[in-house]
């Protein structure tokens, strides 16, 4: 197993409280494969990430419990100067907005070289060299030329290009992809997923998908991770998902998509606020805006069952799994 | 394709609450903060405005920097107005026979250079400096937040003209200005001081309220009410000035204390203040010929200019902390 | 980039102009002209309208401001209280300020950034409260006061250096005077740097940089750093001017003989020709030290370089 995260709990220190950001969250993903992360915002699924990456601001936050297995070794066990050699180089990650998430004073030569300076000890001539291939590898036009340009001449689609250029540039084995395609434009975010997806079976790397949108999921995933409240409410391949959901969020989730065959009638919302992560609802996290909600749901918090009817493995954290699979 | 799913109340549930600092939810809440003036929620400016200053108020009510310079201010006002609550002499009764001498009974802080009471000095000194203070940031603010509003709100090219006047105002160093402007009058009230820095303050309130000015004037709601037909005064009035209002708020609190120093600074160059106007920097200034054998009288009224000028520092500080969110 | 020079150069004219009037005018109309020159009395009225017919003061102030303004750019800025001609007293006194310029510029890069970049990384802990809650003292205490004690204390009481600074003011004995002037802009340099790495620290970039495995030391040296420091030296830069021309409290009290020492001097004597040729140059300074700025700014933020 190449990455394994099992038990994950992440708070953050306010001053009005702790909020319990991630509880309890446990997922895997093997070389090679798409591991899907689902939820809204708040919902944990990048604070997962980032403690997946080692890059939470710990002052406030903190971890609590869990464990971050990297082919069997601990993360959170390693120290700091140890954790850092593994980062960008065994893992790497793209972040949602390439413009703020690159350096604005450093050229995107320059950015790119660093990872082979600081890790490979390579010369700044070579790392430019290596910075100009990189950028052919993700097929940014006349790398030579631009690679001295600064990121504000770049379009949103080439930046984006550049952070994965950078993800890339040691040739990780994970890669965990946090909203790739959000800020860009609707053609532009088909042709960056392409390209991530032909990268990924080309290195053969793990990688964790990040998103809000399940348009983007159903093409490059092989399985999904709904959060919500910091907690894995549904976890199952992608395809079973989409046939038939078995938590009432996920069901939201996919009614809220608009279709055509659904031409003229009034689209799905789910109702209500994500919640406080400060007071988190007792019971199911979910119960407040759940239609399905039973009393039990109000006192009980749902473990995650194993969801027997399917053939392949699958899991839903709700009580009434069975009448929403089959509802 | 499918459209994104993305709840309107992106993080809301958390900024609510005012959580901050942690990288996803300070960012979240950064986000929705950022948002909210021209967010497509239709939260009204009002409300908005509203929400602002109720928010810094109930921040400011539990801010200890907010408690204990407001009090030290709250004590300064009482003592200007009613300076006799806590001293019973008359600061122009002097004795040059006591001149320079020590602390005694009754007269704790010692004696000036004409013989003085020192304490008495320092507590109806107070009233000086903070009439003056007061009214030079009042004329300032208002000249300033005029002149700067309305160049922001109008552009053009009245923003223009007066940019470049602000610019020539900038290049001239305020002290050097103070002591051309000052050194031919020969009043001794403190309007030409108040005055004074009325002329050389205004740009620097007029360079803030015209980029605050044209911020508020950019949000949504703002160019909806004016695509609505909304008119100018009334766009000014109920949509702009709420909201630019703020950080001219915050650096007129902060000039207050710098108004203070600069008195006392022109008096000791012997252009501000004059006798018989009893004035901090009048006495720091006389007393600095005698400071290598009796301090005393340098330090008493040093200390409560200083105090002074740091209680409206600390209460700016505080107000901006309160009233901008993304530096909590 | 050319454009962009030019352009900032352009929008310095006006602003010269403007200074430069407005100073004149201010002289022109407070002051009489030639007061100081008949010695310590007042001329008498047959050689004081002799006097204004010979610097012609009889004329309209705009033609008294051009004829000025001509004889200044061909280097006649007339001639000080003393007979001296006010170039003179320039030459003397311009070296010895921008010395005690140089110390103070100094001292806020080095304490100053220095201090305002532990703060801004250790923010809430108990160095930042410490040195913040000075950098509050310092603002608040003008810096007359501050001259004033340190000389009180360092000069007088323990004898650490000489009060008052010798006629040719060399480096070493402008150090305290040096750090007197900075103190003010000392304490703003550190909150305005704190501010800028806290709020930076923040920033996704900083976040990337992390999340590239950079050690420490790189993240905070080439990626926080040179993003925060654009509005500090931004601010420095314009201090030159600012210090240049406000230098003359911390002159006053330590008996340097700059140009806030003449200025006054000049102020007290009603020299109009030493007063307003100062602070031409000083205007000058100023407007020369903003264009630097600008520059320096394009430097540092490719984003403006190739706007």
């Amino acid at each position: 197993m190449l990455l394994e995260v099992r038990d994950l709990h992440v708070e953050f220190h306010t001053r009005d409280g702790v909020a319990k950001a991630v509880n309890g969250v446990n997922y895997s993903v093997e070389a090679g494969e798409t591991l899907a992360v689902l939820g809204e915002s708040g919902s944990g699924k990048s604070v997962t990430a980032q403690a997946v990456m080692g890059i939470l601001d710990m002052p406030p936050g903190k971890i609590p419990k869990g464990e971050i297995l990297f082919k069997g070794q601990d993360l959170l066990k390693l120290k700091e100067e140890e954790r850092r050699k593994v980062r960008g180089a065994k893992m790497a990650m793209i972040f949602q907005d390439a413009l703020s998430s690159l350096n604005p004073v450093l050229s995107v030569g320059e950015q790119l070289g660093e990872m082979f300076i600081v890790h490979k000890g390579m010369s700044k001539k070579d790392a430019r060299a290596k910075a100009v291939e990189l950028m052919d590898r993700v097929r940014i036009p006349a790398a030579r030329e631009r690679v001295g340009q600064y990121p504000h001449q770049f379009s949103g689609g080439m930046r984006q290009r550049i952070m994965i250029a950078m993800a890339l540039a040691l040739e990780p084995e994970l890669i965990i992809a946090d909203e790739p395609t959000t800020a860009l434009d609707v053609t532009v975010q088909a042709q960056v997923m392409d390209l991530l997806a032909e990268l990924q079976r080309e290195y053969n790397m793990g990688l964790i998908l990040i998103t809000h949108d399940l348009g983007v999921v159903a093409d490059v995933a092989d399985k999904i991770a709904v959060m919500y409240a910091g907690r894995i409410v549904e976890q199952a391949p992608v395809h079973e998902i989409y046939k038939a959901p078995a938590h009432p969020y996920t069901r939201g989730l996919l009614d809220s998509i608009p279709r055509l065959d659904q031409k003229g009638q009034e689209l799905y919302a789910i109702k209500g606020l994500p919640p406080n992560l400060l007071a988190i609802p007792p019971g199911c996290a979910f119960n407040p805006r759940c239609p399905m909600a039973q009393d039990v749901c109000r006192t009980d918090v749902p473990p995650l069952y194993e969801v027997t009817e399917s053939p392949v493995p699958r899991a839903s954290a709700c009580h009434f799994w069975k009448e929403c699979l089959h509802g | 394709m499918p459209e994104p799913i993305e709840p309107y109340e992106e993080g809301r549930a958390i900024a609510a609450t005012g959580a901050g600092g942690a990288t996803d939810l300070a960012l979240s809440e950064a986000e929705t903060l950022e948002k909210t003036p021209g967010g497509p929620q239709g939260t009204g400016p009002d409300k908005k405005a509203r929400s602002l200053w109720s928010d810094a108020w109930r921040d400011l009510r539990r801010n200890p920097v907010f408690i204990i310079s407001g009090l030290v201010i709250l004590f300064l006002v009482v003592i200007s107005i009613w300076p006799s609550l806590i001293a019973s002499g008359d600061p122009l009764d002097c004795d040059l026979a006591k001149a320079q001498e020590g602390s005694q009974p009754g007269h704790p802080f010692g004696f000036n250079g004409q013989g003085c009471d020192v304490y008495t000095r320092t507590v109806y000194g107070a009233r000086t400096s903070l009439t003056v203070g007061v009214l030079a940031t009042l004329g300032v603010a208002v000249l300033g937040s005029v002149l700067g509003g309305l160049a922001g709100f109008f552009g053009g090219a009245w923003d223009g003209v007066l940019s470049r006047i602000t610019d020539v105002f900038f290049a001239i160093p305020v002290v050097l200005g103070g002591l051309v402007l000052l050194s031919v009058v020969t009043s001794s009230t403190v309007w030409p001081v108040i005055g004074f820095m009325v002329l050389l303050g205004w740009p620097q309130i007029s360079r803030i309220a015209r980029g605050s000015v044209i911020t508020a004037k950019q949000n949504d709601y703002v160019q909806a009410a004016r695509a609505l037909g909304a008119s100018n005064s009334r766009m000014l009035l109920r949509h702009i000035t709420p909201n630019a209002l703020a950080p001219v708020i915050v650096v007129a609190t902060i000039a207050l204390g710098t108004y203070i120093a600069l008195e006392a600074t022109l008096s000791y160059l012997g252009v501000g203040l004059k006798p018989p106007t009893v004035s901090w920097g009048i006495d720091i200034s006389s007393a600095s010929q005698y400071v290598r054998n009796a301090p005393h009288m340098l330090l008493w009224p040093a200390g409560a200019l200083a105090i002074t000028v740091l209680a409206f520092i600390m209460l700016g500080d505080a107000v901006r902390d309160a009233l901008d969110p993304k530096l909590r | 980039m050319g454009r962009y020079v030019i352009r900032r150069l352009l929008q310095m004219i006006p602003v010269f102009f403007g200074a430069t009037l407005l100073i004149f005018l201010m002289v022109n109309v407070m002051g009489d002209p030639i007061a100081g020159l008949c010695g310590d009395r007042a001329c008498d009225p047959a050689t004081a309208a002799q006097l204004r017919k010979e610097f012609g003061l009889d004329k309209p102030v705009w033609q008294q401001y051009l004829t000025y303004m001509g004889n200044v750019f061909t280097g006649d800025f007339g001639t000080a209280f003393n007979g001296q001609p006010v170039t003179e007293l320039m030459a003397q006194s311009f070296p010895v300020t921008l010395r005690l310029t140089i110390v103070a510029i100094l001292f806020e890069i080095v304490i100053g950034i220095s201090l305002g970049v532990v703060t801004g990384l250790k923010r809430g802990r108990p160095v930042d409260t410490t040195v913040l809650l000075l950098t509050l003292v310092v603002l608040s205490v003008p810096t007359f006061v501050t001259g004033l004690l340190v000389q009180l204390l360092l000069g007088v009481k323990w004898g650490w250096i000489k009060p008052a600074v010798s006629p040719e003011a060399p480096f070493s004995e402008l150090i305290v005077p040096g750090l007197v002037l900075a103190s003010v802009s000392l304490a703003y340099v550190t909150r305005l740097t704190r501010t800028s790495i806290a709020e930076n620290k923040r920033a996704d970039y900083v976040r990337t940089a992390v999340a590239k495995g950079l050690p420490r030391r790189r993240v905070i040296s080439r990626h926080l750093l040179r993003n925060s420091l654009i509005p500090v030296v931004t601010f420095i830069g314009a201090d030159i001017g600012a210090l240049m021309g406000g230098a003359i409290v911390t002159e006053r009290i330590f008996n340097i003989h700059g140009v806030g020492l003449q200025l006054y001097n000049g102020i007290v004597r009603q020299s109009t020709q030493t007063v307003v040729g100062f602070v031409t140059i000083l205007v000058l300074i100023f407007l020369l030290a903003n264009l630097l700025v600008d520059l320096l700014y394009a430097v540092l933020d490719p984003r403006i370089r190739y706007a």
